[in-house]
């Protein structure tokens, strides 16, 4: 039986693994350079060597700018978790609710390109088109790292498929990405008692039971500390609407337990690291330029039907979580 | 066409929210006639026909009485109550009298250790038992060539006989749980329940007699019998808004049993739970 301190070293020594393979591939590619730089003087062999030298000075390149920084990145305290995300429409009224309808498919899409596996939880659709709001679940670990980003506002600039006049409008939609918490582990992290919870059930007034049989499952949890309140009224059944209630409780309180320790961390430093208000705008979908932009990074792609159809998106989730590691290891310089 | 019209009948909130759920539905049945069913009054579990109860999906087919929420929440309290001490070391055998579309003792053996639940559940409609052995069969919980694994098992009989539990019934006393959802509806309130309910469901599962208490009466002296009961036995009983203290009564007088009382999530008097007295 391995002790707890055992465990402890191994676990110590499996993250120093990739530290290994890196010099490793570092020092094993510089040799390589080293025994084609003699052949380079060879005649008959010069113009296969240099494309080798080409090819290998590349690789060396590749490593020191990307692969040694990458270790510096501590390991995410996240990464295995899975997500939460909930759309709502802001203004521009059913133009904002079309456009959330194609969000959702986009972030739909982007879940088995990445090995999640997404489920709506809920939503609200519209009768002329559309989805007011909606909830969706992104299973596998992962999936709250890279999707985190997406929190805050997205707006949208194009001339609405409704519109006679052509002209062209401004909506947004607001997009907030909570770590998703399991029942074991909603327990495990002590997210709430209990006594905290206020369950409450709604239902016109009436005897119940055999006496009436219509569906009225609808169900509200109120965190009494905290006021943070979730309704839930999807599902057909109590029970289901409670268990769902609880999971997006759940995913609130992680989200304010994560930021809080976030801000402990900060709080230690001397600098402020550039922090997300969810009501920051971060992205622009720009449909008469064909263009993406996102404001955080200063990205700007013209691939908009790449990434509302296709596999652009992806570009945008990676351009940012490197942003984010980046930024996190400048604040490892700043405190040396 | 007939969203409006549903509309009109439901509220838009509610409309909308069971308009959603027949166009999720994987029924055959086409959307429209989903649509014109509920507009004319028939009960939305029925269309759908099936019920989530729990974590399980119960099938629904009318007259069979539709699974209420009431019902739901408190036999997930039992499971919770009977959890700490089911063990398959000593299966629990328990009876559901009026089992209706099973929903009861299916939900409790899904909601308890493998083996350590052995259900029958009787009816004296064979609509319900075809639909409660149907429900088994969905389940997973068919009886019992395995006894490593929970079972339910619906049987046709009416417990008001003198006789229940007949010989060669295929079930047979002593007991550790008794649960039943009677009916517990009275005259006066039986003319006034709403049509999706008395036009559909089976008066059989809904008229409790002139004061809804017939079937209290009935149960508490079958249990109040010689050896129906193991030591340490328990009898749930669901009950009708206002009748919570005089099922407490008959079980009280017949049985001489202590008893307790639950509320729903609607904080109404919903559940009686009687245990035989020392």
């Amino acid at each position: 039986m391995s002790s707890p301190e055992d465990i402890l070293r191994l676990k110590q020594l499996k993250e120093t693994e990739p530290i290994q393979e890196a010099w490793d591939n570092w020092i094993s590619t510089r040799e390589a350079l080293r025994e084609t730089t003699t052949l380079l003087d060879d005649p008959e062999l010069r113009s296969m060597a240099s494309e080798e030298y080409a090819m290998l000075t590349e690789s060396l390149t590749e490593i020191v700018k990307t692969r040694f920084p990458a270790i510096l990145v501590p390991p995410s305290r996240t990464a295995h978790l899975s997500a939460l995300m909930e759309l709502k429409s802001g203004v521009g009224g059913s133009e904002a609710s079309l456009f959330l309808g194609e969000m959702l498919r986009m972030y739909l899409r982007l879940a088995p390109a990445s090995g999640w596996k997404a489920d709506v939880v809920a939503s609200n659709e519209l009768d002329v088109g559309g989805t007011r709001d909606a909830v969706v679940e992104f299973k596998g670990p992962g999936a709250y790292d890279a999707l985190q980003w997406e929190s805050g506002v997205h707006r949208v600039q194009r001339v609405p498929a409704t519109e006679q006049s052509g002209r062209m409008h401004t909506s947004t939609v607001a997009v907030v990405v909570l770590p998703l918490v399991e029942d074991s582990e909603a327990h495990k992290e002590e997210l709430y008692s209990m006594d905290d919870i206020k369950i409450e059930v709604m239902r016109s007034k009436g005897a119940g039971g055999q006496h009436v049989n219509k569906t009225e499952s609808a169900v509200r949890l109120t965190h009494i500390p905290t006021g943070i309140s979730v309704a839930m009224q999807d599902e057909r059944s109590q029970h289901q609407n409670r268990r769902r209630a609880f999971q997006v409780l759940s995913s609130r309180l992680m989200q304010v337990k994560l930021t809080r320790e976030m801000e402990e961390r900060r709080a230690s430093r001397r600098n402020l690291v550039k922090s997300a208000d969810r009501s920051d705008k971060i992205r622009t979908y720009n449909y008469a330029q064909e263009r993406v932009t996102d404001h955080r990074i200063g990205l700007s792609l013209r691939n908009l039907t790449s990434v509302m159809e296709a596999d652009g998106l992806q570009e945008f989730v990676s351009a940012i979580k490197r942003d984010h590691e980046e930024s996190q290891m400048e604040d490892m310089l700043q405190e040396e | 066409m007939s969203l409006p019209l549903l509309s009109a009948r439901l509220g838009k909130r509610q409309a909308a929210l069971e308009y959603k759920w027949m166009k999720r539905a994987t029924s055959p049945i086409p959307l429209d006639q989903m649509l014109a069913r509920r507009v004319a009054g028939e009960p939305l579990q029925y269309i759908l026909a099936e019920q989530p109860f729990g974590p399980l999906t119960i099938k629904t087919r009318p007259p069979v009485l539709i699974p209420r929420p009431e019902t739901e929440h408190w036999t997930i309290r039992l499971a919770e109550l009977l959890h700490p001490t089911a063990t398959p070391a000593r299966p629990l055998s328990v009876l559901d009298l009026g089992t209706g579309t099973g929903c009861i003792p299916l939900l409790l053996c899904h909601l308890l250790p493998a083996g350590s639940v052995r259900a029958y559940g009787v009816d004296i409609s064979p609509d319900a038992v075809n639909l409660a052995a149907e429900n088994a069969a969905l389940c997973g919980l068919s009886a019992p060539a395995d006894p490593s694994r929970n079972s339910f098992q619906p049987i046709q009989a009416s417990f008001l006989d003198p006789n229940f539990p007949h010989l060669n019934l295929g079930v047979a006393p002593p007991f550790d749980l008794i649960t039943s959802n009677p009916p517990y509806i009275s005259w006066p309130e039986y003319v006034r329940l709403p049509p999706s309910v008395s036009h559909y469901e089976d008066p059989k599962a809904l008229f409790g007699g002139p004061d809804g208490l017939d079937f209290y009466h009935a149960i508490a002296a079958l249990v109040a019998r010689n050896d129906f009961l193991n030591p340490g036995a328990v009898v749930v009983v669901e009950v009708g808004d206002g009748q919570a203290d005089s099922v407490q009564r008959i079980f009280k007088a017949t049985a001489q049993m202590n008893t307790e009382i639950w509320l729903d999530p609607w904080k109404k008097m919903r559940t009686v739970i009687a245990r035989p007295g020392i």
